[in-house]
């Protein structure tokens, strides 16, 4: 029997599954170990592409919060709920207040968000909720936390008094007490208590910060 | 909410459809970002940036197409524009070396590879391949051979004929066989090599 060319089994097998079903491409690959070759390693090419398809390849969360933003940012998104209503309703109010007050107020705000986030779980709300909640609540808190820390540390006065140190030592541990309940909160986002422990070390950070921010100030109060 | 009415609601800017919407495809998206770039965080970038786009435009939507199709035709341009434009050079000297279908060049020929493929090759050395090969073999590879669409579905996603399809696919077929080749004798070498040095020292 007259079997076709090297070159026509592969124009014929080109781009398919299916060319070995014709009678003349059979017989080709028979009698041609190069061809044979060819079409043994497509197949196993293909049947390790299937395997590259992950079975449950889940976008990390962040994805959508991210995208969510953007969209209510970009006006795409009409019917949004407000963005961070602790950064509308204290943003500005926390850049106007003077040094001393501020220490305080993150006390105040951290047990303000910390109460009504505490209440009785709503049988109805889901994980998803729970965590966009928790985390619309603690980054605005986390980012005024990361810059009160920042200008305790940019600050030259008492930067080697024992207590100083001390207290940096104390936020080192409050930072990593953190991100442990961080990561609680994030696996268990509607676990009552996960979420209070992390309210708890938020608190502890804003004690912290307020401590240092006193001592700073009253090292650069005149006449001291 | 089924997705006819997800997608009525998220062109009148509803955030609840817009979120459906996401949840139906992004597993989908993500997955062909992930084959094309085979890099998580980049990944992530590109399915969010795909999102981005496709909502964006969602109010020009009219069903003329499936809207998986659009959304995957978004997918792929976006993952494209992002390959060519991180890897311009390189890129274009890869598929100048490619014969041209068109204008009858040359074809790349069998060969007679001393190895053979099957069971030598695994799912890292195939994705590093794929990896290599430059940026539309990869989408159609991806989309058939990883992601198993169909050529017709093919051609719409990329925009291109069925006929264009299977011979981008046999290319990139034709170029991961060689690439696979290549790092077999590059193992094979190295093994002999390894052997060589163990036996010297004993």
């Amino acid at each position: 029997m007259a079997t076709i060319s090297c070159r026509d089994f592969q124009t014929q097998h080109e781009g398919t599954n299916d060319a070995l079903r014709d009678v003349s491409a059979q017989a080709h690959i028979r009698d041609c170990a190069s061809c044979r070759s060819f079409i043994e390693d497509l197949g196993a090419i293909r049947s390790v592409a299937h395997s590259l398809e992950p079975a449950d390849a889940e976008p990390p969360a962040r994805i959508w919060v991210s995208l969510r933003a953007q969209l209510e940012e970009e006006g795409i998104i009409r019917n949004a709920a407000p963005k961070s209503w602790f950064v509308e309703r204290f943003g500005g109010w926390f850049n106007s207040l003077p040094r001393p007050a501020l220490a305080g107020a993150y006390l105040c705000a951290l047990l303000a968000i910390a109460f009504g986030l505490s209440g009785p779980i709503n049988a109805r709300i889901n994980r998803q909720r729970w965590l966009d909640g928790t985390e619309s609540s603690t980054t605005p808190l986390s980012a005024h936390l990361m810059s009160a820390e920042q200008a305790s540390f940019s600050s030259p006065v008492a930067s080697e008094s024992p207590v100083t140190a001390s207290l940096h030592k104390n936020l080192e541990i409050v930072d990593n007490y953190i991100s442990l309940c961080e990561n609680s909160v994030r696996e268990e986002p509607d676990n009552e208590e996960a979420r209070d422990y992390l309210y708890g070390a938020y608190q502890q950070k804003a004690d912290l910060l307020a401590q240092m921010s006193e001592r700073r100030l009253n090292a650069e109060a005149p006449g001291q | 909410m089924p997705e006819a009415e997800a997608i009525r609601l998220a062109q009148a800017g509803n955030a609840t459809a817009f979120e459906r919407l996401y949840r139906l495809h992004n597993r989908r998206v993500y997955s062909l970002c992930l084959r094309m770039v085979g890099n998580t965080a980049e990944a992530e970038d590109l399915t969010q940036e795909a999102f981005l786009q496709l909502f964006r435009k969602i109010a020009t939507f009219r069903g003329e197409s499936a809207f998986s199709t659009w959304l995957h035709r978004l997918a792929v341009n976006v993952v494209l524009m992002r390959l060519r434009k991180k890897s311009a050079t390189e890129t274009s000297l890869d598929e100048m070396t490619e014969p041209d279908e068109e204008s009858g060049g040359p074809r790349r020929d069998f060969g007679s590879p001393d190895l053979r493929l099957s069971g030598s090759i695994d799912r890292v050395n195939l994705q590093r391949a794929v990896e290599k090969l430059p940026p539309g073999y990869k989408a159609v590879f991806v989309l058939h051979d990883v992601q198993g669409y169909e050529h017709n579905e093919i051609a719409e996603i990329m925009e291109c004929s069925i006929g264009n399809s299977k011979s981008q696919l046999h290319k990139a077929r034709m170029r991961l066989r060689e690439l696979l080749h290549e790092s077999l004798r590059d193992k094979a070498r190295e093994d002999r090599k390894a052997a060589g040095s163990a036996g010297g020292e004993d």
